[in-house]
């Protein structure tokens, strides 16, 4: 069952104030933060979140398709290399 | 190592024998595992042995396959572990900003200022788009770096080298 509507989405207040922080300033900079179960909303489209993973900031450009879930979907605790063989990186 | 010294790539191993006939179970790593067989002729490690690969059927954990001249499961079995490699020069032409992770592999990072910032470990994809995983030269730790326009200009892969453009705090 989901979160109830009238609730909202949740995030961190401090990933709101760092976006915001950063969307003023301008800069090219990546927006480090620790919370894993923030909500991604649509004002952070655009910018670059490092979500911390237990080890490291995993960066994290955020792009419309992602409103709506969690930081954390888009920072494994856990990598996995796997062979290269034929597949292709796409640089946008 | 640079993309050109890879000239070949891995895109499968055997896992052992399936069936009596000199059928083996196959693991492919490509992108589509059906493609495995697309590229022609598979050798392997040493290159000591070629085979012509066709693949009969998916099964549990890949796809069972004739390999020619191959035909009892002791020879089947025999080859159990074995990796299969292709030429590079095989797989087709990327579409324009488009690049095989088996060509970044290796490439020097530089800064738009000449600086190393590190050599490509690997490429990942997380679903926020792709990531190059960069060894730095000074200790053992790893830097990922969003694999943007912006982000990464130049990547010339005659000349194995990245210029890359890293957002501030992203080597803090």
């Amino acid at each position: 069952m989901g979160r109830s509507v009238w609730k909202g989405p949740f995030v961190d207040s401090y990933v709101l104030k760092k976006a915001e922080k950063s969307r003023e300033s301008g800069r090219n900079e990546v927006i480090k933060i620790w919370s894993r179960r923030s909500t991604i909303l649509p004002q952070f489209v655009g910018l670059t979140f490092g979500v911390y993973n237990g080890h490291k900031h995993i960066p994290v450009n955020v792009s419309e398709d992602m409103i709506g879930q969690k930081f954390g979907e888009y920072s494994p605790t856990r990598t996995y290399y796997g062979h290269a063989a034929d597949k292709k990186a796409k640089r946008k | 190592m640079s993309a050109g010294a890879n000239t070949r790539v891995c895109v499968g191993a055997v896992a052992g024998a399936f069936g009596v006939r000199g059928e083996v179970r196959l693991k492919s790593f490509t992108a589509e595992p059906e493609a495995l067989a697309a590229y022609g002729p598979v050798e392997t490690e040493d290159g000591a042995r070629s085979f012509d690969v066709t693949l009969t059927r998916p099964v549990k954990g890949g796809f069972a396959a004739r390999l020619s001249g191959v035909a009892s499961r002791e020879a089947a079995d025999s080859l159990r572990g074995t990796r299969l490699y292709v030429d590079r020069a095989r797989l087709p032409e990327p579409e324009d900003d488009e690049f095989y992770h088996a060509d970044l592999i290796g490439l020097a990072v530089h800064d738009t200022g000449g600086a190393l910032l590190g050599h490509v470990k690997a490429v990942l994809n997380h679903g926020a788009g792709d990531l190059l995983e960069l060894r730095r030269p000074e200790g053992p730790g790893t830097v990922l770096l969003p694999f943007t326009k912006a982000t990464v200009p130049t990547v010339d892969l005659k000349a194995g080298r990245v210029v890359a453009d890293p957002p501030e705090g992203l080597f803090d």
